[in-house]
C-alpha cells in the first residue's frame, strides 16, 4: 500500500467523489435538526456568557475573584489557554505542510480555522482585563493631543502586537488555502447568491499551471514564515510571567514550555474536533482512523515533554534552594490548589501515556477522554501558573488565595459557546477539509 | 480561420500525456486547467515568481522601519525612565518588529501572488467555456489554438492521449 492510499479509503481515489462529499453538503444540502440543536445551544450559552462580561464592564473587574495578590485570574488564565489552542492550527499546518506529511490534508483546514477562532477569543480576554476596555486602543501607536506613546517595554504591548500579527497572519494563511475550494463551490451548481459570494471570494481563480504555482510558492514561504511565527507568539506569553521577579515564574525555560504546551492543547483540540467533523459530515473515509492514531501519536509525544517540562521545573525549585521556590513548590503539591495541580499532572502526562498502546490510539472513547482530559489539564495549568505564584509571592502580608466567581465561570463557558457556534456557522459556509489537497492525495493513492 | 481545440481529462496522466504531445507536435497550448496543481515540466510554465522574495524583502523592509519608529518614539517623541532601564532597551524593541514584520511579509507575499497570478478578475473569457468549470471540480482541460482546417487532427491527437471529451470551437 502507498503512503498516500493509508490516508484515503479507495472509495475516495476518485476527483468526483471527494468533491462531492465535501462540497455537496454545503452547495445542495439543509442544516440538520442536530446542527440547528447545536447551534442553538451554543448561541444560549454564548449569550449567556456576553451577558456576564456586560455585567463586568457595568460593574467592574470587582465581579471577579481577583484580588489585590492574584491580580490576574480567569481572564487571563482563559486568554493564555485559549491562544495555545490557536498557535497549535497555524503551527500544525506549516510544519506538516514542511515535512510533506500526506495526513495534513485531511486536517489542516478545520485546524486553521480552529486557530483563527480560538486567537480572536484569546484577544479579548486582555481586553476585558483591562479593567477600562474601551481604552484598549491606547497600545497602538497614534498621534494624540497627549502626546503620549506605548511603554514599548510593557508585556501588554507585546501581547497587543503579537496577538494582531499572528491573527491576521493566520487569516491570511488560512484564505490562501481556500481560494481554489471557493472556485469549485462557485463552479458547482447551488444557491445562486452563495455562488456569487464564493466566487467574489475566490478572487476569478481558474486553476492554470501559473496560478498554482504561484499559490503553491506563497503557501509554502507562508509556511516557513509561521513556524518561527507561532514560537515567538506563545514564546512571548511565556515571556509575560518569565520577564517577572516572581518565584515560579522567573524561568528560562517558559517560552518553549509555553509553546510545547500550546501545540499539546492544540493538538487536543483538533482531534476532538476530527472526531466530531468526520462523525457529523460522513467523512470517515478521508479523516481515517490512521489520523487519530496520528494525532494520538502527537499527544503522547508532546505529553512526555510536557511532563519533562513539568520535572524540571520542579527539579529546579529543589536545585536552587531558594526559600520563596521551595514554599511555591510545596504549596503546589500540599496548599489548597494541589487537587488542580494532580489533576493537571493526570490530564497533561498520564493519560496520553494511553497510547502507547495502538488499539488505544484508535479508540474513539478513549481518545475523546484523553483528548478532553489534556483540555482540561492545560487549563489548570494556566490558572495554576497565575494563583500558585500570585497567592504565595515573595511578600506574606500579601498572601491571598484566589476563588472565581460564578461570572468567570460564565465568561469562560460564553468563550466556549462563542467557539462552537462560529465553527457550526463556518462549517455551513466553507469546506472544512481541502479538496484540491484531497484530490491531489487521491490521484497519489490511485497510482 | 482559426479554432479552439477543447478537451477534458479524468486523469492526470492522459492530461499530461496530451500536453507532452501538443508540445512535441509544435501545437500551441491557449489554457491549460486543472482542480489541483500538475507538474508539467517546461510545458505550460510560466517563469517561477519571486514570490519568497518579495515575501522577504517584505517582511524585512517592515520590521525595520518599525524598529526605526520604536526607536523615536522611545527615545526622541516620548523618552520615559523606567526604572532605570536604558531608553533604548533593544532586547525587547525588537519584540514587537519581528511580529509585524512576518505580518507584513503574509502581505507582500500576498500581494505578489495576487498580481502574479492575475487574479482580482472576476469576468474573464476563460469562465465564458463550459469545460473550465469542471477543471475546478474533477476534469483537466486544454485549449490549443489551430487552423479550422487541421482541427479534425488535433481533436484525434486529444483523443487519442485519452481526452473523454473534445470539441471544437470556430473564432
Amino acid at each position: 500500500m502507498s503512503d498516500a492510499a493509508r490516508w484515503l479509503l479507495p472509495s475516495m481515489h476518485d476527483h468526483r467523489a471527494i468533491t462531492d462529499a465535501i462540497a455537496g453538503p454545503l452547495v445542495e444540502g439543509q442544516a440538520g435538526r442536530r446542527w440547528w440543536i447545536a447551534l442553538l445551544a451554543s448561541l444560549l450559552v454564548a449569550g449567556v456568557g456576553a451577558i456576564a462580561t456586560g455585567i463586568s464592564f457595568a460593574y467592574g473587574p470587582g465581579m471577579w475573584g481577583n484580588n489585590s495578590a492574584v491580580v490576574w485570574g480567569f481572564p487571563i488564565a482563559n486568554y493564555v489557554w485559549w491562544i495555545g489552542i490557536g498557535n497549535a492550527g497555524t503551527l500544525i499546518s506549516a510544519l506538516l505542510l514542511l515535512t510533506r506529511q500526506k495526513w495534513r490534508n485531511a486536517i489542516n483546514r478545520f485546524a486553521e480555522a480552529m486557530t483563527i477562532l480560538a486567537v480572536s477569543i484569546a484577544g479579548l480576554f486582555p481586553i476585558i482585563h483591562l479593567g477600562r476596555p474601551m481604552y484598549f486602543y491606547w497600545m497602538a501607536p497614534y498621534p494624540n493631543t497627549m502626546d503620549l506613546w506605548p511603554q514599548w517595554r510593557s508585556a501588554l504591548v507585546w501581547d497587543f502586537w503579537a496577538i494582531l500579527s499572528y491573527l491576521l497572519f493566520s487569516l491570511i494563511f488560512f484564505y490562501l488555502g481556500l481560494i481554489p475550494d471557493l472556485a469549485t463551490l462557485r463552479d458547482r451548481k447551488g444557491p445562486r447568491r452563495w455562488r456569487r459570494i464564493w466566487g467574489a471570494f475566490a478572487l476569478g481563480w481558474q486553476g492554470t499551471p501559473g496560478q498554482w504555482r504561484a499559490h503553491q510558492r506563497l503557501q509554502r514561504t507562508m509556511a516557513v514564515i509561521a513556524t518561527p511565527l507561532v514560537c515567538s507568539v506563545h514564546s512571548i506569553v511565556g515571556l509575560d510571567f518569565a520577564a517577572s521577579l516572581m518565584p515560579g515564574w522567573t524561568e528560562s525555560i517558559f517560552p518553549p514550555y509555553f509553546v510545547v504546551g500550546a501545540y499539546f492543547s492544540g493538538f487536543a483540540m483538533v482531534l476532538l474536533l476530527a472526531l466530531v467533523i468526520r462523525h457529523a459530515l460522513g467523512l470517515e473515509a478521508m479523516i481515517r482512523t490512521a489520523h487519530l492514531d496520528a494525532c494520538a501519536k502527537m499527544l503522547l509525544a508532546a505529553g512526555s515533554v510536557m511532563l519533562l517540562a513539568y520535572g524540571s521545573e520542579w527539579l529546579s525549585a529543589l536545585w536552587t534552594g531558594e526559600a520563596a521556590d521551595l514554599r511555591f513548590l510545596a504549596f503546589s503539591f500540599t496548599g489548597p490548589y494541589a487537587g488542580l495541580t494532580y489533576g493537571m499532572i493526570l490530564g497533561n502526562c498520564l493519560l496520553p501515556q494511553l497510547f502507547w498502546s495502538p488499539a488505544l490510539r484508535r479508540s474513539v472513547p478513549v481518545l475523546v477522554i484523553v483528548a478532553l482530559g489534556v483540555l482540561v489539564g492545560m487549563y489548570f495549568e494556566r490558572i495554576l501558573i497565575l494563583c500558585n505564584t500570585l497567592s504565595i509571592g515573595y511578600e506574606p502580608a500579601a498572601w491571598t488565595l484566589y476563588v472565581p466567581t460564578i461570572v468567570d465561570f460564565l465568561i469562560l463557558a460564553g468563550t466556549a459557546g462563542l467557539f462552537v457556534s462560529a465553527f457550526l456557522l463556518l462549517s455551513r459556509v466553507i469546506p472544512l477539509v481541502p479538496m484540491y489537497e484531497m484530490r491531489e492525495l487521491a490521484e497519489e493513492a490511485r497510482a | 480561420m482559426t479554432a479552439l481545440a477543447l478537451a477534458s481529462f479524468e486523469r492526470e496522466a492522459a492530461f499530461r500525456a496530451a500536453v507532452s504531445r501538443a508540445g512535441a507536435e509544435q501545437r500551441r497550448i491557449v489554457g491549460l486547467w486543472s482542480p489541483y496543481p500538475v507538474e508539467l515540466g517546461d510545458i505550460g510554465e510560466e517563469p517561477a515568481a519571486p514570490i519568497p522574495w518579495i515575501a522577504c524583502l517584505g517582511g524585512l523592509g517592515a520590521a525595520i522601519l518599525f524598529y526605526a519608529f520604536i526607536w523615536w518614539t522611545a527615545t526622541q517623541a516620548y523618552p520615559f525612565d523606567s526604572g532605570g532601564r536604558p531608553l533604548h532597551s533593544w532586547q525587547v524593541f525588537l519584540i514587537a518588529p519581528i511580529e509585524l514584520g512576518a505580518l507584513a511579509a503574509a502581505v507582500a507575499g500576498m500581494i505578489a501572488f495576487l498580481i502574479r497570478a492575475r487574479m482580482t478578475r472576476l469576468h474573464h473569457p476563460a469562465f465564458d467555456i463550459a469545460e473550465v468549470e469542471r477543471a475546478s471540480s474533477d476534469h483537466f482541460v486544454i485549449a490549443l489554438s489551430c487552423d479550422e482546417t487541421e482541427g479534425g487532427d488535433v481533436l484525434a491527437l486529444l483523443t487519442r492521449a485519452g481526452a473523454v471529451h473534445s470539441r471544437l470551437v470556430t473564432r
